[in-house]
């Protein structure tokens, strides 16, 4: 367990470094002039050569490179071309909104995806399962924006009970404004999250109830219950963690279209106006802190995984085994 | 999320356990959904009610015998744009498809056969690729190249073909750990006939399945990246695009911003059905347990 | 076991919590304090220096709010004094020499000194500044500070505009660090908290000189989208709205006893600009055939209804050399076809259109699109990104026609720079624009001004669609709010909320 701990740690720093450099090369590639942010009609040519000055685009790119990676290394991501200010603190001022949108979505999603997918594979020949079951269906074909255009709609422009947008100017110091102001964009995310979760819920629930250990256990004289709970979870849970801790990044990352619809000041809009501006410390910093939380969450899912499955936790040669077998689940 | 490539299901695991009668069911609802888009779609070369630049109508007409489903806030017919989406929706679905397909399957293949040191980097480097969105490479995409139909195909085939090169990777290494292939490798069978004798054929059904499922990622992605503001705009809009411009007049206008979403629902669930009865008939052995 | 029953627990934990989001939220939203002015905006800043590329926002949020020039423009277009309490121009208009009004401070318990007003105005004429009002100022030789309350500033040539131009120059204290993220003005107002991508406040300051704000302070708004805004005001989240960006949703306002719309004179108009040096834009008639075939009010009707102003010309009715000339290049196709025969272009031509990707420009295009289809020219429509407008086309002149918005009021002056993007260049203009400048008096200034407007007109020099409307919406409960979009400052110290 300690050496697959530090291997897999290992591989989680090298992965880093590697995006990092990735992400620094990728940036450079794209077209357009940061300096242009800056600059409004009338401007004249020094101006706009100030301005390319300012952004430290007359710099070689290694320069540029290094002078970014050693701030790195000093946990320092540097400050934003445009408005000046440090990006490590305003990322962190965004992070405020995000993961706790994030969390609490998941949380929500994974409360309402558990029982009903339990539900849908235990009685999936009733017409109750069968109709959970396409209720999961549709979940899973519904456009996230299309679902908060219609909350809001809905909850905040017709009942007037909930914020349509915005995020309280001091957030979390009154935790009620800063709950109400998340409280549709959760429930949004949460509607589409749980659909696909309930999917694979039900999904490893039937393989379990299909499986011979159950069987077998009940033919032992053990109750559906006992079995179930001895057997049947611990198992139908090891291919449903690893597809949470996708879920869990892939919201994360993909928070940008509700935070677009709620007008949340989190760490997807951050990355759409810094990439209109073209404003590459933010970028960078966004997406570098983006790829962190992919690959740590990742290494938890993996981790959980493995305290959870005992023959993940027995087995010697358990790394390979146990990355073959999440990239069969997830694939 | 819906508009993640990554959070397909895993169609490895998910067995589709229903009687065969409800089997050919879905499949049948499923060709129906995507027919009534496809028709469509087809008709719009053709035939549409409204030239889509034709500002006549006057502006956020409700519905009316002359328009269907009324006019947009500059009059364009609103009927001839939600024709000319679906016909940019089946486009996306089929570009980012067919590009991202080719991509997985050659990358796919190449890692099932190269030395272990190169297959080990290139798994990890999908692994790390398939965690990011492909709403945030699509942006990164458009960025660069500008908004754009080819732009957002581009990257959205670009990210499914992480996902499909990561599949095609484990079902042909599945294949290839079979003793009968291990047998025609020591017989001297060299591997452009492993690929097209042996491997293809067996990885086939499951990868056409999850190509389909993909479409229907695609579609949303693509219509998430539009209601960002990062597609082209009306009137070749596509349906994200269109619900984006309607949504600030939803309570005056409904019909801009909630037609867009019942077809794009339409659609990707049709693909999702057909998708889970093709599995049905195209693996009709399935094991019990993967 | 252990270890899934703690698991258990944690999951009942947080479900607890998020029932408790879930309760906590059937309350309606939260009343903002009376006496905070709530302001709902799409412009944020992109930093706080307007020599910096601060952008639009930085005005409209700081100007006369926390930052004060010498002289204030009012919302209705004057020239006042205003840390300038007095000022005398020489004889030979090359000389002027302001005092400063007595007892002003800074934010930072500065005294307001000569020294401050110099360093102001270098840092605007310095040359890494992005201050739009750069070029204007840099007749400006040299700028003496014999005493702490007197300022002498010498010129190379006369400048009539001098005192406008200093309105726009922010006086900061010397001694300021960090102007992109903080301030150090003599404003109403001192700067709150700026939470980037959110809302920027401003509290009243206990210091100022002046009249104190009727308000104890304003949060200023961001909204990425139009859509959002709106739903802020629908939802009592923001009292005010600085300015619409389409008249879509504003019938939710106008038969709402709870809000009011003030429709206000603003200065930013949409041009169709051609590039003047290249063919066959280069021909006075296939300019002048382009604006007769377009129909400018169909144009602005399509887009903003009943809202906005037809114009002719650059200059908008809030500069004193304001004429109307809609009647110069009249909507008439038989004409345009006309003018195409003589340009020797009667079978039309086919042109690239450049057009920023935001609205209104797209839907423009296609109108445009449309109604040149009707005498024979092809537009080709290439949406762009703001970026790659002003790499292509403000800065390399690479384009044959384009779209972009003008802001600025008095900007008619920029027909008078030959190098300016729509490469228009006619001697008489030129010199015009430059003896208009050096005038005497104001009416000598207009009268010439007034000729500039005039033979641009004649020139087709670019298309003038429209003038924008300047919508405020406001709710019915708020008084003393600018209704008048200048330059897009917004004044907040009058507002007061029943």
């Amino acid at each position: 367990m300690v050496s697959y701990l530090i291997r897999r740690f290992a591989f989680l720093v090298i992965t880093l470094v590697l995006a990092s450099i990735v992400l620094f090369v990728l940036l450079r590639l794209l077209p357009g002039d940061p300096a242009n942010a800056l600059l409004s009609v009338g401007a004249t040519k020094e101006q706009i050569a100030a301005a390319r000055e300012h952004v430290g685009e007359n710099l070689p790119l290694v320069a540029q490179f290094f002078r970014w990676f050693g701030q790195l290394a000093r946990l320092d991501l540097g400050t934003s071309y445009i408005s000046g200010l440090p990006v490590g603190p305003e990322i962190v001022q965004r992070l405020v909104v995000t993961v706790p949108l994030t969390l609490m979505a998941f949380v929500l999603a994974v409360i309402i995806a558990v029982p009903v997918g339990f539900v849908a594979a235990y009685k999936s020949h009733r017409w109750y399962g069968i109709l959970l079951s396409a209720i999961s269906q549709l979940g899973i074909a519904v456009p996230v924006f299309w679902i908060g255009v219609l909350l809001v709609t809905l909850f905040a422009l017709t009942l007037k009970v909930l914020p349509a947008g915005g995020f309280p100017q001091d957030d979390w110091a009154d935790p009620g404004a800063a709950l109400q102001s998340l409280a549709l964009p959760v429930v949004t995310v949460a509607l589409v999250m749980s659909a696909s979760v309930t999917r694979y819920v039900r999904s490893a629930v039937l393989d379990v109830l299909d499986s011979d250990y159950l069987r077998s256990s009940r033919a032992l004289g053990a109750g559906f219950a006992e079995a179930m709970w001895r057997h049947g979870l611990r198992n139908a849970s090891v291919p449903v963690i690893s597809i949470l801790g996708i879920e869990l990044a892939t919201t994360f990352l993909g928070a940008v279209v509700v935070e677009s619809v709620f007008a949340l000041p989190g760490l997807g809009s951050m990355l759409l106006t810094s990439i209109a501006q073209h404003d590459y410390p933010d970028i960078q910093g966004v997406l570098f802190v983006s790829t962190f939380v992919v690959l740590v969450v990742g290494f938890l899912a993996d981790f959980v995984q493995r305290l959870v499955d005992p023959r993940l936790r027995a087995s010697v040669n358990g790394n390979r085994f146990a990355s073959g077998r999440r990239r069969a689940a997830r694939a | 999320m819906s508009g993640d490539v990554a959070s397909l299901p895993p169609v490895v695991r998910v067995a589709n356990r229903t009687t065969g009668r409800r089997r050919s069911a879905t499949l049948w609802i499923g060709v129906v959904l995507v027919g009534i888009i496809l028709v469509t779609a087809l008709v719009s070369f053709v035939w549409l009610p409204y030239s889509p630049e034709d500002i006549s109508g006057g502006r956020l007409a409700p519905p009316s015998a002359a328009h269907w489903a009324g006019t947009d806030k500059l009059g364009r017919d609103l009927l001839t744009q939600l024709i000319i989406g679906a016909r940019i929706a089946l486009e996306v679905g089929a570009g980012s498809v067919v590009l991202g397909g080719v991509i997985g399957l050659l990358l796919g293949l190449a890692s099932a056969f190269a030395q272990r040191w190169l297959d080990d980097g290139l798994s990890a480097v999908l692994d790390v690729l398939i965690a990011f969105p492909t709403l945030l490479v699509a942006m990164l995409v458009v960025a660069a190249s500008g908004a754009s139909l080819g732009s957002a195909i581009l990257a959205i085939g670009l990210a499914m073909s992480a996902v499909v090169a990561r599949l095609t990777r484990i079902l042909a290494k599945r294949v290839l750990s079979l003793d009968y292939i291990t047998a025609a490798r020591v017989s001297g069978t060299r591997w452009p006939g492993l690929v097209v004798q042996h491997v293809l054929p067996n990885i086939w059904p499951t990868v056409v399945v999850n190509l389909a499922l993909q479409f229907g990622l695609a579609v949303l992605a693509e219509a998430s990246l539009s209601y960002l503001g990062l597609g082209s705009p009306p009137p070749n809009a596509s349906w994200g695009s269109i619900l984006q411009q309607a949504q600030g007049t939803v309570l005056v206008a409904p019909i801009g911003a909630i037609a867009p979403g019942v077809l794009l629902v339409v659609l990707v669930i049709g693909v999702n059905l057909v998708a889970d009865g093709l599995r049905d008939v195209g693996d009709p052995t399935r094991r019990r347990r993967s | 076991m252990k270890k899934k029953l703690g698991l258990a627990t944690g999951v009942a934990l947080v479900a607890a919590l998020a029932l408790a989001a879930c309760s906590g939220t059937s309350t309606s939203p939260t009343k903002p304090v009376s006496a905070t002015i709530n302001i709902g905006s799409v412009y944020e800043p992109q930093n706080l220096d307007n020599t910096a590329g601060g952008g639009q926002g930085v005005t409209e949020a700081l100007n006369g709010n926390v930052y004060e020039g010498l002289f204030r423009l009012t919302d209705s277009g004057k020239v006042q004094n205003l840390l300038a309490s007095s000022y005398t121009k020489s004889s030979d208009g090359l000389t002027y020499t302001f005092t400063l009004r007595s007892g002003v401070t800074f934010h930072s318990g500065d005294k307001l000194t000569s020294k401050d007003v110099k360093y102001s105005i270098d840092k605007v004429t310095a040359a890494d500044s992005q201050s739009a009002r750069k070029s204007s100022l840099t007749v400006i030789k040299s700028i003496d500070t014999p005493d702490d309350a007197t300022v002498v500033v010498h010129l190379s040539s006369r400048s009539i505009s001098l005192p406008y131009n200093l309105s726009y120059v922010w006086i900061i204290d010397h001694s300021a660090k960090n102007l992109k993220t903080s301030e150090d003005g003599t404003g109403p107002y001192e700067l709150g908290t700026w939470k980037h991508g959110s809302s920027l406040s401003l509290d009243r300051s206990s210091k100022y000189w002046g009249t104190p704000a009727k308000n104890a302070g304003v949060v200023f708004h961001y909204y990425s989208d139009a859509t959002a805004l709106n739903n802020a005001l629908l939802t009592n989240a923001v009292d005010v709205v600085t300015s619409e960006q389409s008249p879509d949703a504003l019938t939710q306002f106008t038969g709402n006893a709870s809000y009011k719309v003030t429709d206000g004179k603003s200065t930013t108009k949409l041009l169709l600009a051609f590039n003047d040096k290249v063919a066959p834009f280069d021909k006075v008639e296939v300019r002048k055939a382009i604006t007769s075939a377009i129909d400018n009010k169909k144009l602005l009707a399509s887009i903003w209804g009943k809202y906005g102003t037809l114009i002719g010309s650059m200059v908008p009715p809030t500069d004193p050399w304001y004429e109307n000339l809609t009647k110069v290049n009249p909507y008439d196709v038989t004409l345009a076809k006309k003018e195409l025969a003589e340009a020797g272009y009667a079978k039309g031509f086919t042109f690239t259109l450049d057009t920023p990707n935001y609205d209104p420009h797209p839907a423009a295009a296609q109108i445009i699109k449309s109604d040149l289809a009707k005498v024979g020219i092809t537009v080709k429509i290439n949406i762009i990104t703001p970026d790659t407008w002003y790499s292509k086309v403000y800065q390399a002149h690479d384009f044959e026609a384009t779209m972009q918005e003008h802001v600025n009021d008095r900007d008619v002056v920029f027909y008078g720079n030959p190098d300016f993007y729509w490469g228009y260049d006619n001697p008489k203009v030129t010199a015009w624009v430059k003896e208009a400048e050096e005038a005497q008096t104001t009416a000598g200034q207009t009268a010439l001004l007034k000729k500039v407007n005039t033979q641009i007109a004649d020139d087709a020099a670019s298309d003038w669609l429209y003038l924008y409307p300047q919508i405020v919406v406001a709710s019915s409960k708020l008084s003393g709010y600018p209704v008048n979009g200048l330059n897009s400052q917004f004044y907040a110290y009058d507002i007061v909320k029943k």
